[in-house]
């Protein structure tokens, strides 16, 4: 479980720092190739990066797929929590239970739907040539325009987010059954000003009570009699 | 008909507490199975291509950039410029805090993230100096709102991409107007100030100020990087995104030397974190408004506004009224992508610029920002004053009022946001 919870949060890491990289190379050679350097420009001529757009965009689709994952685990997805949060602790946790449940339900109906489509994209071609099966009249599937990948290998970002997400809120359910509490996502976090300061910084990090997110059981909030 | 289902049942999962990415989701799920022959294989292919446009990727690049550079040593920078130049006024802590939220929302498209920067260095000042905590939880928390209207903006990309608008001209007409709401807010905060005698600071020397200045531009110059680059044409917007992303790393680290190279990850993870949480709202609600057009929902509405004989007039007052109540409930992402693709058609057909219309809807988001019961700049500024919610709310009404006002001016004259975007020839 450590492991999946590091790999996720390692890649990522890097599609954001890769994706950023890419562009910002593609953008440095379009302009340094403009420069009449000898022997250099057409060195650079020659290298294509025509494909960058299209990687930078494949790259951010599959972040913001894991990153949606990733997001459960650490609380960020906002929502109208204004009603619930007035109800009493039992019926919030109902309510909170069920929020859970359905963000379960939609991502595993997605995944499913995801994989289905993948599959009858190229995945089931691929793989069957892959393994020298008959294939009969299989659809080979789609490519990209620049990179001429596979689709299906582009869109099985669907699937492979979307049941780890699904994975992640039953996980996060699992856990709030057990012990009360969510994660909790703090909105206003300036890095360096909290550990800095030391000031007037009471703004916990996991006690932002901002009608975005649910309020959990285990803590406890401002208004709720004395704060720490 | 479907239009009052889709709604009634959006509404309804929203407001169980699920994700408003969730909700918009099975909403779409719901309706697509419960009643209409839409097969579902054109969901799943939706939510790959729904964010499959390169424009959309501007904004983990600006969050990336503006995680960089908000960091404790670059609020600090700009806060001792903004005082050496406006701190001999009257009530200077104030209205050094406001111009520095301006400065700051110049690197930062968040607002919370400005209230905390600024607000946590200057609310302790503030009250050690004698200023009432009261005065300076309002000044912070309605000033960090310019976080969204002075770009780069995360907000004013997200309307940008959901009615195809430009992304540079949107930016350009932020500026004036954003330039505009901080004179506002700092005759608010001056006229406060004179009321309550509050005091100033000593003057500075100009070889004081040219020093602050020459200290805080290495942050400044990120949103020279931006603006220059979409204006000139150097770059598309997501490519100054990503530039201005490598540039404020560059800063951050070797320049500045606020975070080392070890911290750079977290800082990616954190954006990234960011990043995909708006991201799935964008994918979510491009389905929602897939089967809204679907069903031709945005034609009947505007069919039937323009039926009812409703003018410009009436409606911007409808939609002001309508963002403003949204806003006490929702994040600013949220209702954007929602109401957009709404409003926007019927917008175009009473003739109103796209440009203006995005500048107004942003400063109807600053001014949800702080409104309660969801008003995060009100949160965060409670939480680093640790002043109860009530009374910031009250604290920030002098200040809401001069927004409310700058809401009028900038729903009627139109110039204002317009004026400096058609000046550049941007659009």
């Amino acid at each position: 479980m450590k492991y999946l919870d590091h790999l996720e949060e390692w890649f990522i890491t890097f599609l954001m720092g890769a994706a950023t990289l890419i562009i910002f190379v593609s953008v440095l050679h379009r302009y340094a190739s403009g420069f009449a350097i000898p022997g250099v420009q057409d060195w650079l001529i020659r290298i294509d990066v025509s494909w960058a757009q299209e990687l930078c965009i494949i790259m951010f689709v599959w972040m913001a797929k894991f990153g949606a994952a990733y997001g459960v685990r650490t609380g960020i997805h906002v929502g109208v929590d204004v009603l619930i949060n007035h109800l009493s602790d039992r019926n919030r946790g109902k309510f909170i239970v069920f929020g859970l449940l359905a963000g379960a339900t939609f991502t595993g109906i997605v995944g499913a739907l995801g994989a289905h489509f993948v599959w009858e994209n190229g995945a089931h071609y691929s793989i069957y040539k892959f393994l020298g099966l008959e294939m009969g009249d299989l659809y080979e599937g789609p490519i990209t325009p620049d990179l001429e990948w596979p689709t299906w290998i582009v869109y099985s970002a669907i699937p492979l987010g979307s049941s780890l997400m699904c994975f992640r809120f039953l996980q996060v359910m699992a856990n709030f059954l057990r012990t009360g509490s969510l994660p909790h996502h703090d909105h206003g976090h300036v890095d360096g000003i909290d550990e800095d300061e030391g000031l007037a910084v009471d703004a916990n990090p996991y006690n932002m009570d901002d009608n975005l997110h649910p309020q959990d059981i285990a803590h406890h909030h401002r208004g709720d009699g004395e704060s720490k | 008909m479907s239009a009052a289902i889709i709604f009634v049942l959006l509404a309804c999962l929203m407001l169980t507490g699920m994700p408003v990415s969730i909700s918009l989701g099975l909403t779409v799920l719901i309706f697509l199975f419960g009643f209409t022959e839409v097969p579902l294989e054109s969901v799943a292919l939706k939510l790959f291509t729904g964010i499959e446009k390169f424009e959309i990727m501007a904004i983990p690049f600006f969050i990336l950039a503006g995680n960089f550079l908000t960091h404790g040593g670059v609020a600090r920078r700009m806060i001792e410029f903004a005082t050496s130049v406006v701190g001999h006024l009257r009530g200077g802590l104030g209205m050094s805090s406001v111009f520095a939220c301006a400065l700051f929302a110049a690197v930062s498209g968040s607002s919370p993230a400005t209230v905390v920067a600024i607000g946590s260095i200057m609310l302790p000042a503030m009250v050690r100096a004698g200023y009432p905590k009261a005065f300076g939880v309002g000044v912070v928390a309605s000033a960090g709102g310019l976080g969204i209207l002075i770009p780069p903006s995360i907000v004013m990309v997200m309307y940008a991409v959901s009615t195809n608008s430009s992304i540079g001209a949107l930016f350009m007409a932020g500026v004036i107007p954003g330039l505009l709401l901080a004179l506002f807010l700092g005759f608010t905060t001056w006229f406060r100030a004179k009321q309550g005698d509050y005091p100033r600071e000593r003057r500075r020397s100009w070889t004081e100020r040219l020093g602050a200045f020459r200290k805080s531009v290495w942050g400044l110059l990120l949103i020279v990087v931006v603006m220059g680059g979409i204006y000139s044409g150097l770059f598309t917007p997501t490519e100054a995104a990503a530039m201005s992303a490598v540039y404020a790393f560059f800063i951050a680290v070797f320049v500045y030397k606020d975070l080392r190279m070890a911290d750079v990850p977290k800082v990616l993870l954190n954006s990234a974190n960011m990043s995909a949480m708006l991201l799935y709202i964008i994918t979510n609600a491009v389905l929602f408004s897939f089967i809204l057009t679907n069903e031709q929902i945005p034609q009947g509405i505007a069919q039937w506004l323009l039926d009812s004989g409703i003018g410009m007039v009436g409606f911007l007052i409808a939609v002001n009224v309508l963002l403003l109540v949204m806003g006490n409930f929702m994040e600013p992402s949220s209702i954007i992508l929602i109401t957009a693709p709404i409003l926007f058609p019927i917008a175009m057909k009473l003739g109103i610029d796209p440009i203006h219309f995005g500048v107004m809807i942003t400063v109807n988001m600053e001014i949800g920002m702080i409104t309660p019961p969801v008003g995060l700049n009100l949160y965060v500024a409670s939480g680093i004053s640790k002043m109860g919610l009530t009374d910031t709310t009250k604290a920030v009404w002098p200040w809401l009022l001069s927004m409310l006002v700058f809401l009028v001016l900038i729903t009627y004259v139109p110039q204002i946001s317009i004026w400096l975007p058609r000046t550049l020839g941007m659009m």
